[in-house]
């Protein structure tokens, strides 16, 4: 995945599907009713936070993140002719925060610094409706659900730590939210296809930071949208 | 389904897998050991980090930073400001957690980094319960301010207790003028401090081996109570210049409770007599021994206090100057009507109007008071039975000069507490800074006393006495001159449209009044003067 770029995913997959089997009109019960995709998800962050509060904290004090990219897996069960489940994750990616706010505290640069790093462990069942019938290659579909977001390998970077005072422990409370997605399916044989879709989820969570016991606090809701370009396989 | 079953457990395995990778970033090692002098965290909270021109524009940016910056210079080296959390003990030797400042100079300049001197200090007194030191964000910090200009922005690694009883401390009560508590207190954040540079963000900042011990008003105090403890471990300091201090603490609580009441006796008394009822437990068997009634709920508990002394003043909580009672108590000695008459005299409320402090004086007497006039009496007889030697006119150099055997409980403190006691004297050199009219921390019977208790070290010139408003002389000249130029300019300022056109006698008040800080600044600067030397 080193080398995959968001340019070049959708030119392997629709090569890949264009050597699948090609598509025969199929009956209900022939048609696989679990399917495998691999793919890119590109997330866009649409951060809204509230001020950093706690000591020492001037006014303005706030947080940021850097869009990120990440490989995109899920599992789709069919659950009829128009409704499949999904269940997608992604390797969980590492984000950045970005300070935002005052251009220094006191004399150590923060604005637009890399404060600190945290991977999300972000998967999401969702419930999705398909247009058009079983037999049309293309089938756009759109889907709610749910999201429950975890994040892990928090550090605060040396950047971070100046910012704050110190060695930093960050911890931020896991989200629970809606997801919602549109997307587009070709699939133009049995058991290859490609989809791309865009999704909106809402992320939420409580940041604490402890630098020597003194305690700052925020609320963030992350905002992220991803958009998702994936080949799928059927079996 | 069998399928459906096994790739959903794959996907729950992955997820699980990838979830218990996870780890976090430590955040300050917490010290499970409660020893004194020993962080609570180490490495502290940084606070702030301004370089030298950050600095200079923070003070620049508002009038009274101005007029420090005029005194100290502009900064050479930038600051950064730490909190130090660290392990001492009360009054009784109870322990807890105090808190203070590290400030650390920074920057490329050879003063600013690499071994540097350390400047303990010792601020002075705080009514507002959270009061930090190392806290340069917070406006209202002036003393913070001028030390970290003064001292740190100049090169001396600082080093300064917010003392117990203040900020984070649950000791309850502060020790106020308690040397041993004090002093102690002083070592610990000394020693805390010491086990911190070598952690900060600036660790190339190291102790140069150079301790000057510095401290204002209260600080003054704890600053020479520091020396003697330092000096009595066998600890060498470099230098020192206590300032302003009240040392003689049995001689002023004689003169203040013979009716020359200080400015800000009212906030002085609750301290310190809370702080030697924990200490000795005998100062009274109940408030309302030594306060009035109007004033005797509560007042354990009134200071230090986290709701603004002018609030206090505004809810009765403290009368705002009337320590004593207008009302002159009599005093009736069984078989010596002279003394009654005298001691009933020297306790009315003081009119001589050929003494520019009368005024001063007198406004420490009202109604309602705070002290009531049994237990002055009751101070005051001991006096008169058990004389301080700084009373005696003319005083006699070298003496003992404290009262041998004092037996009213208060005086008993104060003589245990008074610096003329220990059989010591300073070993280093050492300046004693002050200004002569100070109304709040008298000079003559605080510095000139101990001047005249250590007449020797003075003529050995191991001590240097310096009166800001003294005559321009000798090597603190500029500082005199400078001083009394300020003093002239904000005579000027009150008798001014823009200072509200006070009448003469009104303005030479105000400036009497804003007197004992006004002299901070420059016994600082005579105190950086005076440890450049070495």
């Amino acid at each position: 995945m080193k080398n995959l770029t968001l340019k070049s995913l959708p030119v392997a997959l629709i090569t890949a599907a264009a050597v699948a089997t090609p598509w025969t009109a199929a009956r209900a019960d022939e048609v696989p009713a679990n399917t495998f995709r691999a793919g890119i998800y590109e997330i866009f962050y649409h951060v809204k936070a509230d001020d950093l509060q706690g000591p020492y904290v001037p006014p303005g004090v706030n947080v940021d993140l850097k869009n990120t990219q990440t490989a995109y897996f899920a599992y789709i069960r069919r659950l009829t002719s128009y409704l499949d489940l999904e269940i997608a994750f992604g390797v969980p990616p590492k984000t950045k925060t970005i300070g935002k706010g005052p251009a220094t505290l006191g004399s150590v640069p923060y604005n637009g610094q890399t404060i600190a790093t945290s991977k999300w462990l972000a998967p999401s069942a969702l419930l999705e409706y398909k247009f058009l019938s079983e037999s049309s290659p293309f089938r756009p579909y759109v889907g709610v659900g749910v999201n429950y977001t975890s994040f892990y390998d928090r550090q605060v970077t040396p950047a971070g730590q100046a910012g704050t005072g110190g060695p930093t422990r960050l911890s931020l409370t896991s989200s629970v939210g809606p997801v919602g997605t549109v997307g587009i399916k070709y699939q133009p044989g049995t058991r290859w296809s490609v989809i791309a879709s865009y999704s909106i989820s809402r992320v939420s969570s409580d940041l604490k930071t402890d630098t020597a016991g003194v305690i700052r606090t925020t609320h963030i809701s992350f905002g992220p949208q991803a958009l998702v370009v994936a080949a799928g396989y059927s079996f | 389904m069998k399928r459906f079953r096994s790739a959903f457990g794959a996907i729950v395995a992955a997820v699980l897998v990838v979830g218990c990778g996870g780890t976090n970033t430590e955040s300050a090692p917490v010290n499970n050991t409660t020893t004194h002098g020993t962080l609570v965290e180490n490495p502290p909270l940084r606070i702030a980090s301004l370089d030298a021109t950050t600095f200079q524009a923070q003070l620049s940016s508002s009038t009274a930073g101005q007029q420090l910056l005029q005194v100290t210079g502009n900064p050479t080296c930038g600051v950064d400001f730490y909190y130090l959390k660290f392990y001492t003990a009360g009054a009784k030797g109870e322990s807890t957690v105090s808190s203070g400042a590290l400030m650390v100079p920074t920057g490329a300049a050879g003063t600013c980094s690499g071994p540097r001197p350390i400047v303990l200090y010792a601020h002075g007194t705080q009514t507002l319960q959270t009061a930090n030191m190392a806290d340069i964000t917070n406006t209202s910090n002036t003393e913070g301010a001028l030390i970290a200009a003064m001292f740190a922005a100049q090169g001396y690694i600082v080093v300064a207790p917010n003392y117990a009883g203040y900020d984070i401390s649950t000791l309850g009560y502060h020790p106020f003028l308690n040397a041993s508590q004090q002093s102690g207190e002083m070592i610990d954040i000394l020693a805390a401090a010491r086990s911190a540079l070598p952690k900060t963000f600036a660790a190339s900042t190291t102790d140069g081996g150079k301790l000057f011990v510095t401290g204002y008003s209260e600080g003054g105090y704890v600053a020479m109570a520091t020396m003697q403890a330092l000096q009595a471990a066998g600890a060498r300091i470099t230098a020192a210049a206590p300032m302003s201090g009240p040392y003689a603490l049995e001689a002023f609580g004689d003169a203040i409770f013979f009716g020359h009441v200080n400015l800000g006796s009212t906030i002085f008394a609750p301290l310190i007599t809370t702080s030697y009822q924990h200490a000795y437990s005998n100062i009274y068997a109940a408030p309302t021994d030594v306060y009035t009634s109007t004033y005797a709920s509560g007042i354990e508990t009134v200071l230090p206090n986290a709701t603004p002394i002018g609030t206090l003043f505004q809810n009765n909580k403290l009368p705002q100057t009337a320590l004593f009672d207008s009302t002159t108590p009599q005093v009736t000695i069984p078989n010596n009507p002279q003394l009654s008459a005298q001691l009933t005299a020297l306790l009315s409320v003081p009119n001589n109007p050929s003494d520019p402090a009368t005024p001063i004086y007198a406004a420490g007497f009202g109604e309602p008071n705070l002290v009531n006039n049994t237990y002055r009496v009751s101070y005051a007889l001991d006096a008169a039975a058990n004389p301080d030697g700084a009373t005696q006119s003319p005083p006699v150099a070298g003496a003992p000069l404290a009262a041998a055997a004092p037996t009213q409980t208060l005086r008993k403190a104060l003589y245990t507490n008074d610096l003329r006691n220990g059989n010591w004297g300073p070993m280093e050199p050492t300046l004693l800074c002050g200004g002569d009219q100070d109304p709040t921390v008298f000079f003559s019977i605080n510095t000139g006393t101990m001047a005249n208790f250590w007449s020797p070290e003075v003529q050995a010139h191991v001590i240097t006495v310096l009166d800001v408003n003294g005559t321009p002389g000798g090597p603190f000249a500029p500082i005199q001159t400078a001083f009394q130029a300020s003093q002239a300019q904000l005579l000027q300022f009150y008798l001014s449209a823009a200072g509200g056109s006070l009448p003469l006698a009104a303005a030479q008040l105000q400036v009497i009044e804003g007197y004992h800080t006004n002299v901070a600044p420059f016994c600082a600067l005579a105190a950086r003067s005076f440890f450049a030397q070495f």
